[in-house]
């Protein structure tokens, strides 16, 4: 393959990638594989590295230039940024979760004693508005 | 958001009267219900603002927050009728979500 097909198939890569996260994170298992991303970026960069090593030309650099800030960017944001230390919970499968007393949107206390008997719950905590 | 979004459209309308799903997070409670309303979902939110319950149930995840601020480790956790917990998903990645499905399995196998 010639080195301005690599750089634009490199290119087209980091957009499709971009594009199909944005408009895919409702779907769990994309959202769940984080490191898709950061593995179709690194395609992109070792591409974009070939387009390089075949002609020394500006589109060439530009596609190594983008695939690696963006690899870069991703990975730094995936494997740092985004991680959380583990939680040291209390919560234990099979056993009881201690019950509490907050207020919901109406100012009306919600307890887990009072579904007690009645049932199911399924508690989410979450980081709240983002 | 994304999260309390796919577990409220995975649930029947059925479903949405025999399980409880309980929503805690820091946020005021005006914008949590005003959320509700606007994705029309069968949840109850509950305000913990100095984050109490999550400390006691050992979740928070400190100065995790966009400006520093101590923020709840985003769990799932499914309880059966004697508030005994069944299945538990603890999030490691700020970008991960339980999978719907398989909460919905969860609470389905009660």
């Amino acid at each position: 393959m010639r080195s301005g097909s690599l750089a634009v198939l490199s290119v087209l890569i980091c957009a499709t990638t971009i594009a199909a996260y944005a408009l895919l994170l409702r779907v769990p298992t994309v959202r769940n594989h984080p490191e898709g991303y950061v593995a179709a970026f690194a395609l992109a960069a070792t591409l974009a590295g070939l387009a390089v090593a075949l002609a020394r030309r500006w589109y060439a650099w530009t596609a190594l230039g983008l695939s690696l800030a963006l690899l870069l960017a991703g990975a730094t944001f995936n494997f740092v940024l985004a991680r959380i230390p583990e939680a040291h919970t209390t919560l234990r499968v099979g056993e009881q979760a201690p019950d509490f007393n907050l207020p919901d949107a109406g100012g009306q206390a919600v307890s887990l004693a009072e579904h007690r008997g009645k049932k199911p719950v399924v508690l989410v905590f979450y980081r709240g508005y983002w | 958001m994304a999260e309390l979004q796919g577990l409220g459209a995975a649930l029947s309308e059925a479903e949405k009267t025999g399980v409880e799903i309980v929503a805690v997070s820091p946020d005021p409670n005006a914008r949590s219900h005003e959320m509700a309303q606007r994705l029309r979902l069968g949840y109850r939110f509950v305000a913990d603002s100095d984050l109490t319950v999550t400390r006691r149930y050992g979740l928070v995840h400190t100065r995790g927050g966009a400006h520093g601020e101590d923020v709840p480790t985003p769990t799932t956790v499914v309880l059966d009728r004697d508030g005994v917990v069944r299945w538990l998903w603890i999030s490691s990645n700020f970008q991960l979500r339980p999978n719907p499905d398989e909460v919905l399995r969860a609470v389905r196998a009660l």
